[in-house]
């Protein structure tokens, strides 16, 4: 055999050849798409202020941190370096709003979802909050904080407690008695059946509500920057647009999405795997 | 009998407003009944009779209006170790391998890791799940389910093991080998049992003393010795004693006559 | 000696009726909830800029009922929902049928859909504001955009879910590739559709707010969006409570109901 079918073989059996095959197809209209793009700077099907050129966008990155004295500089959040700025910006809302809102919310769900009386009392404000999108919070976060991280920080906050309070309550009312029982006949106090058997019990509607709270929560993190905020990914492809900077625009939006993708990828996915997939409590298509 | 009773029920009862008329309903009337240290009690009865609600009262997951119960001398006031039940569905967790619900009650007394994996790794061999303490409740039938269940609470070592119907979701086969395996491990561990079910073969099977229940409101209706020591009971062997097809359609007969109305139990 | 059980006429007694009942549960919350919202606007200071009462509010809506503004708000956001939620299923739907078809191309495409759509309406906003301006387009083709995705994954999913065992059984009756498709697949995949309808919808709805905002296109978004900038919170909490409640009829009372008569109706696939 020659090497390169050595390879080739080593390759598959490391990655697995569905997978690889999966990977090889999804790629192509990605090349596809990259190509045509590029093609659109020679051929000028569409403005270049319309669809920059990718050399831009790539050249945006640098752009926008022309000013930045170095990566120190850029750790500690020198005015020069727009572009981590914001990212981090946004990442730390993110993640402070992860931080504080999923306990919150879980806490209280449960709280909620133990006494039957109380649950019923408060769905109907669970399923009111919920549907009060967090988007439509901009305005009044505006008037009680005013334009800045105050802002957009309590709009992903709001958005994350409300989904995980809900989605929390309902796993727990869910949760089978006869589990309560059995803990309890074990000697087991209210705190035991708290943690061992309301929390896990309610992992897939957690995790649901981690889910939705990562979609919709990030979605209008990046709508609150935009309309209410002064920094973060969300202002700078505002303000960017307004100056009809195209190609940092599309560096925003690109960044915004792997940003996504990659939360969802690495720290949502594996949190699935290894709990509720472990636990045989996820439908799984046929 | 010199052992003072385990349980000791007197002039129990119970009622509960009835969902839809809020009438009284009373489930129990004047139960009296006792037992002692390695007996194993069967109480049968039509259905309806308040068998699972007496079981409910003695694991301390209902409370109880007027007369007394006591477990070991001390009054039962809510659910506790003493008194350990396996359900008839699984209430064991989905979310914790077969190792860490049988070692559940252990857990939740604090006991160290090391005593508390070697005395799961018994009970596991006891139960006959050797070879799966790893696996996931989703991934075990329902007969090894319930020998998880039954191994949670005989670990935790309960003065008074209760079970409610504890066969009742499983199919036939399933159910046989479970039989045998109980008294096997009854066998083994010496407990003290309550056992509730509406198989009157399979009471008469299990039993040493069979209680009938009758219709409800619950009273005691009758009570069957079954003296037959427990290494003699196999189901091969049992259908051939007549000690036990003799309680067996005595019991029958008594449960019968509940659920039909004759007045002549 | 107590009597058999015959059936009993079983009727829950009054005060058993009125203590479950939802309705009284609800007006009970809504009671309690107007009285907690009027405390708190009392003592916190400047009341009319933070939280206004229950009043203002109230008078505020009939204040904008009477010129006319509220209800002609209200029809452009729900047009535009209307006509974006339509426009993005009718184009996710075939799309998502034909991408399910075949497994090749369904890998294909997967990850390139799974990327634009962690893109989002949101996101993509300014983009197609430099490309179409400040317009109600911009905001048709946002909610289009963020309505077509939820469908189409759906679709796929659900075209790519239907056992084999229909297709082989369509087979070895000598059924044609369009009649698998036709007889089999599209109506294997109808409760995909329902599902994934009402997704999408759910989404356009949170899109149709938001581009209004951000766009300035007069509707419901831009009500509260404008109130933040009047002064007029009253106006703010109107609108959110509006969008709100708008949200909860249309999804209990029309979406939810529609999927499950779908999914029961044509519930080939069991789930």
């Amino acid at each position: 055999m020659t090497a390169i079918n050595e390879f080739s073989v080593a390759v598959q059996r490391r990655f697995g050849r569905q997978r690889l095959r999966k990977f090889g197809l999804g790629l192509i209209p990605f090349i596809v798409l990259i190509t045509l793009w590029h093609m659109n700077s020679i051929f000028v099907w569409f403005e270049p202020v319309e669809i920059p050129p990718i050399a831009d966008v790539w050249g945006a990155i640098f752009w926008l941190q022309s000013d930045c004295p170095g990566i120190l500089a850029a750790i500690e959040g020198h005015n020069g370096c727009q572009l981590t700025n914001n990212i981090s910006s946004s990442i730390a809302r993110v993640i402070l709003a992860m931080v504080v809102g999923v306990p919150l919310g879980v806490a209280f769900g449960i709280m909620a979802g133990m006494n039957r009386v109380v649950s019923a009392y408060l769905e109907p404000i669970g399923v009111f909050m919920n549907s009060v999108s967090g988007i439509a919070w901009i305005p009044l976060a505006i008037v009680w904080f005013g334009v800045g991280w105050e802002t957009t920080l309590f709009i992903m906050l709001n958005t994350i407690f409300w989904l995980l309070f809900f989605n929390t309550m309902m796993g727990v009312r869910a949760v089978p008695k006869v589990l309560i029982q059995g803990v309890q006949t074990l000697g087991g106090s209210r705190l035991d059946v708290i943690l061992h058997v309301y929390l896990p019990g309610a992992m897939t509607s957690i995790i649901t509500g981690l889910r939705m709270s990562m979609g919709f929560g990030w979605r209008a993190l990046i709508a609150a920057e935009m309309i209410g905020g002064d920094s973060g990914l969300g202002f700078m492809i505002f303000v960017s647009s307004a100056e009809f900077k195209t190609e940092e625009v599309f560096l925003g939006v690109i960044l915004i999405s792997l940003i996504f993708l990659a939360t969802d990828r690495w720290i949502l996915v594996p949190l699935e795997k290894w709990t509720i997939e472990r636990w045989g409590l996820v439908w799984k298509p046929t | 009998m010199a052992t003072e009773a385990k349980l000791i029920v007197q002039g129990l009862a119970h009622h509960y407003p009835d969902e839809y008329t809020g009438e009284s309903v009373h489930a129990l009337q004047d139960i009296n009944l006792q037992i002692h240290e390695n007996e194993f009690v069967a109480i049968v009865g039509p259905s309806g009779c308040g068998k699972t609600t007496f079981l409910n009262i003695i694991a301390g997951l209902l409370p109880y209006r007027e007369g007394r119960a006591m477990v070991d001398g001390v009054e039962i006031r809510g659910p506790g170790p003493d008194r350990g039940v396996v359900f008839q569905e699984h209430a064991i967790l989905p979310w914790r391998t077969v190792n860490r619900n049988i070692g559940h009650g252990l857990e939740l007394r604090r006991v160290p890791k090391q005593e508390r994996e070697r005395r799961v790794q018994e009970y596991v061999d006891l139960v006959g799940l050797s070879g799966f303490e790893d696996r996931y409740p989703h991934e075990l039938s329902g007969g090894m389910k319930q020998r998880v269940a039954v191994a949670r609470t005989l670990c935790a070592d309960p003065v008074i093991m209760l079970m409610d119907e504890p066969f009742a979701a499983v199919d036939a086969q399933t159910r046989i080998t479970l039989q045998d395996e109980l008294n096997r491990v009854v066998m083994a561990t010496k407990k003290t049992i309550l056992f509730i079910t509406h198989s009157v073969e399979e009471a008469a099977f299990l039993g040493d003393r069979c209680i009938v229940f009758s219709r409800r409101p619950g009273k005691v209706k009758a009570e069957i010795k079954i003296d037959i020591p427990r290494e003699e009971r196999l189901w091969k062997d049992m259908v051939n004693n007549t000690r036990f097809t003799e309680a067996r359609d005595e019991i029958l007969r008594l449960v019968r006559s509940e659920v039909t109305n004759d007045d002549d139990g | 000696m107590t009597t058999v059980d015959t059936a009993p006429i079983r009727r829950k007694s009054f005060k058993k009726m009125i203590t479950d009942s939802r309705a009284i549960q609800l007006v009970i919350l809504l009671i309690g909830v107007l009285i907690l919202w009027a405390i708190i606007s009392a003592v916190i200071e400047r009341p009319d800029r933070y939280l206004p009462s229950p009043l203002t509010t109230l008078f505020s809506s009939v204040d904008l009922l009477q010129k006319g503004v509220l209800t002609s708000f209200y029809a452009d956001t729900l047009t535009r929902l209307v006509i974006g939620s339509i426009l993005g299923i009718g184009l996710g739907i075939p799309f998502g049928l034909l991408l399910g078809l075949n497994r090749n191309i369904a890998d294909m495409f997967y990850p390139l859909m799974n990327f634009f759509q962690s893109v989002s309406g949101i996101a993509i906003f300014p983009v197609i504001v430099i490309w179409f301006g400040n317009s109600n387009t911009t905001v048709m083709i946002v909610i289009l955009y963020t309505a077509f995705f939820p469908i189409a994954f759906n679709v796929l999913s659900g075209v790519r879910s239907v056992p084999m065992r229909y297709i082989s059984a369509a087979r070895t009756l000598g059924a044609t590739r369009f009649q698998i498709v036709k007889d089999v697949l599209l109506p294997g995949a109808m409760p995909s559709v329902a599902i994934g309808s009402r997704l999408s919808i759910g989404f356009a709805w949170r899109a149709v707010i938001a581009g209004e905002m951000l766009a300035g296109q007069a509707g419901l978004g831009n009500m509260i969006f404008a109130g933040q900038e009047l002064d007029n919170t009253a106006q703010i909490i109107l609108g959110m409570m509006l969008i709100g409640l708008t949200w909860i009829m249309l999804d209990h009372y029309l979406l939810r109901p529609l999927e499950s008569d779908t999914i029961e109706r044509w519930g080939l696939v069991q789930r």
